[in-house]
């Protein structure tokens, strides 16, 4: 074989080599195009999740944060409130314990006599009250037949507890019961004043 | 709320189990507040159970423990038992008998209401036909809770039913409106880990500000449970009926309510009833269920959600019995499910939600959301018997398309019914997953779905 045809055949390879690499770059090429296009709207669709689940972290976030703010505000605002309905309580009860026994007093010993009777459905009672009502309600049980004034005191603001003469039916017809009863309706009522709406 | 005090008698005939018995008692009502007071001084509630021939048999919701025929009072308060109520009841804790259990005081009352309420009128009853999402796949797209519904949980000991209900609680939200919405959450005899469970994960999600909690735990008194769902359904309908909100109701474990009914009713020497549960168990459950429903010309709702474990996973129990010839559907956790791992583990086979129909599809959820679940049903379905076949014939003998119903069961378990405890998905990822497992099948499987829906939503080859 002659140089120049060794020259030739190396020449021939030398292109079909050259003619393969560029045929098989540009199919990379081609083929990398196709992947980052396909990977393009892979990587759009993994952006949109993590910014959905990012979004919804966040919202789930701010509902805690906000929810346990709003619910420690609103409990230092009731503990705040009963703070002050309990002083409002204390000053009103005191003033009623020291209030005088006078003629409305008496009245209000007597229809609480009354009231007490009829629940019971006998005046054959023992009625109890503290030492500083002994008088009016002494006075007051001329008008229950049959009932008696307990040698004890109980320890109460005012009013009467009346028991049935054989010990089986009690009624606490006291000042305390009653507060206690409208407790519930006077917190409503005092909280209003505060300005709490419902 | 009345004002009036009550006689206190102190003639006790008898103390047996939760009762006691009162002696020369003249003015008493059936169902009145009782306070019973111990030697000791110990104030405990009851209400009036009997009343005849000079007698009144008191139930005490604290237990009798401690109490002795001499020494102790009871005192008829004149009025039923009330619960306080106003719009503060939102982000509290109660006891199992509306007691306040965060420390706080008690709240103040815009309202006493009696806690055994009152029937809803049939004629006044809206057909439920609103959609609620509670962020679970499964419930919300194939057996989709509407609002006003009342749709129970069937479980067994031991399973995943009290994750499900919190996680319920926490992200249960109405879709498309701007109303209000709240959840009140009655734990009857559940363990106190479990109520810490349920207080924290409210707590912690920051729901606790729309949900009202009543937690009677398992070492509370039996008979306290009788009351909790009362007072719970109670404080639901106010926020409803009066201030307009859409309130779903959360009981759990309706069993324990049952048990509580079972130990009164031996006490009174009643004639018992199947597994000794009274003869009157459907009608007592029926009063507590039938407080669900929405009213004509009010804005809100009460949507219920009682859970109850059946009890060796039995269905035919008379206490999941009764309560679904009352309720409108039920969902049933599985106990293979549970034992796979999969959470939540809910049967579909055998869970229905009667009311579904009425509460999806174009304007509630999405046009296409009756036809892709019936679907998936179909499929899921063809799926077991396929499992079984599988079973004995192995793989190599089933045929490519079984094979692939098999690849649909699997999809459906792993992506659609298995999902996070915290995982809230919204009704259109529900409803893209469903596209999923559907498209797992060749068009000629796919015999439920209307062609344009095919169109627009199939993504298989």
């Amino acid at each position: 074989m002659t140089n120049s045809s060794l020259e030739k055949t190396i020449d021939k390879i030398l292109d079909q080599t050259e003619h393969d690499i560029l045929s098989n770059l540009d199919g990379a090429v081609s083929d990398s195009h196709q992947i980052l296009d396909n990977s393009v709207t892979k990587l759009e669709d993994e952006y949109d999740k993590i910014v959905a689940d990012g979004r919804k972290e966040a919202d789930k976030l701010e509902k805690q944060i906000i929810g346990g703010s709003d619910i420690e505000a609103r409990n230092k605002q009731l503990l705040a409130l009963e703070d002050a309905v309990s002083r409002v309580f204390t000053k009103a009860l005191d003033q009623i314990s020291n209030s005088d026994r006078n003629g409305d007093y008496a009245n209000l010993i007597k229809s609480l006599l009354d009231e007490s009777t009829k629940v019971l459905g006998t005046s054959e009672v023992i009625v109890f009250t503290n030492s500083k009502d002994r008088d009016v309600v002494q006075s007051a049980l001329s008008n229950f037949a049959g009932s008696e004034l307990s040698s004890e005191t109980i320890d109460c603001i005012g009013g009467v507890k009346i028991q049935s003469k054989d010990g089986a039916m009690k009624f606490d017809n006291t000042i305390d019961a009653k507060i206690d009863r409208l407790k519930p309706l006077i917190r409503k009522e005092i909280a209003s004043k505060f300005g709490v709406k419902e | 709320m009345t004002t009036e005090g009550g006689v206190q008698y102190s003639k006790i005939a008898e103390i047996k189990g939760p009762l006691v018995v009162v002696d020369d008692v003249d003015n008493a009502a059936f169902d009145e507040l009782v306070e019973v007071e111990t030697n000791e001084g110990e104030r405990r509630l009851g209400k009036v159970l009997e009343v005849g021939n000079g007698k009144a048999i008191v139930q005490v919701f604290e237990g009798t423990t401690g109490l002795s025929i001499s020494g102790t009072n009871a005192k008829f308060v004149g009025k039923v038992m009330e619960m306080p109520v106003s719009k503060e009841v939102l982000g509290r804790v109660f006891d199992g008998l509306g007691r306040p259990k965060d420390g706080l005081p008690d709240p103040i009352a815009d309202k006493f209401i009696d806690i055994n309420g009152e029937p809803m009128n049939p004629e006044q009853r809206e057909y439920p036909k609103d959609f609620i999402q509670t962020g679970v796949s499964v419930i919300d797209g194939l057996i989709t809770l509407v609002r006003g519904q009342k749709l129970p949980i069937f479980s067994g000991s031991g399973m995943s039913h009290n994750l499900l209900a919190a996680q319920i609680a926490r992200q249960a939200s109405v879709v498309g409106t701007n109303d209000d919405f709240a959840v009140v959450f009655a734990a009857i005899g559940v363990q106190y880990s479990e109520a810490e469970y349920f207080r924290k994960s409210l707590e912690e999600s920051g729901a606790l500000k729309r949900s009202v909690l009543f937690l009677n735990t398992a070492d509370d008194p039996a008979i306290e449970r009788i009351i909790t769902p009362r007072v719970a359904l109670t404080v639901a309908e106010y926020l409803a009926f009066e201030l307009g909100m859409h309130v779903l109701v959360i009981l759990t474990d309706m069993t324990n309510y049952a048990e509580a009914l079972r130990e009164i009713s031996a006490a009174r020497e009643e004639v018992p009833g199947r597994k000794g549960y009274p003869g009157y168990l459907y009608t007592d459950l029926s009063t507590l269920y039938e407080r669900a429903g929405k009213l004509n010309g009010r804005k809100g709702s009460v949507t219920q959600v009682p859970i109850l474990s059946m009890p060796s996973d039995d269905i035919t129990h008379p206490i999941p019995d009764l309560t679904g010839y009352i309720t409108e559907g039920q969902v049933v956790v599985g106990r293979d499910l549970f034992r796979q791992g999969v959470y939540p583990p809910i049967n579909i086979l055998m869970s229905l939600s009667r009311l579904m129909k009425d509460g999806i599809g174009e304007g509630s959820t999405r046009e296409d959301h009756a036809e892709v679940a019936n679907q998936v049903y179909d499929a899921y379905s063809r799926a077991q018997e396929v499992r079984a076949l599988a079973g004995i014939v192995g793989k190599a003998g089933l045929t490519e398309i079984d094979l692939k119903y098999m690849d649909v069961g699997d999809v459906f378990e792993k992506e659609f019914l298995s999902q996070a405890t915290d995982e809230n998905r919204t009704i259109d990822e529900t409803l893209a997953i469903l596209w999923k497992i559907v498209s797992k099948l060749p068009k000629n499987e796919i015999t439920k779905i209307k062609d344009k829906y095919v169109d627009q939503y199939y993504q298989g080859e």
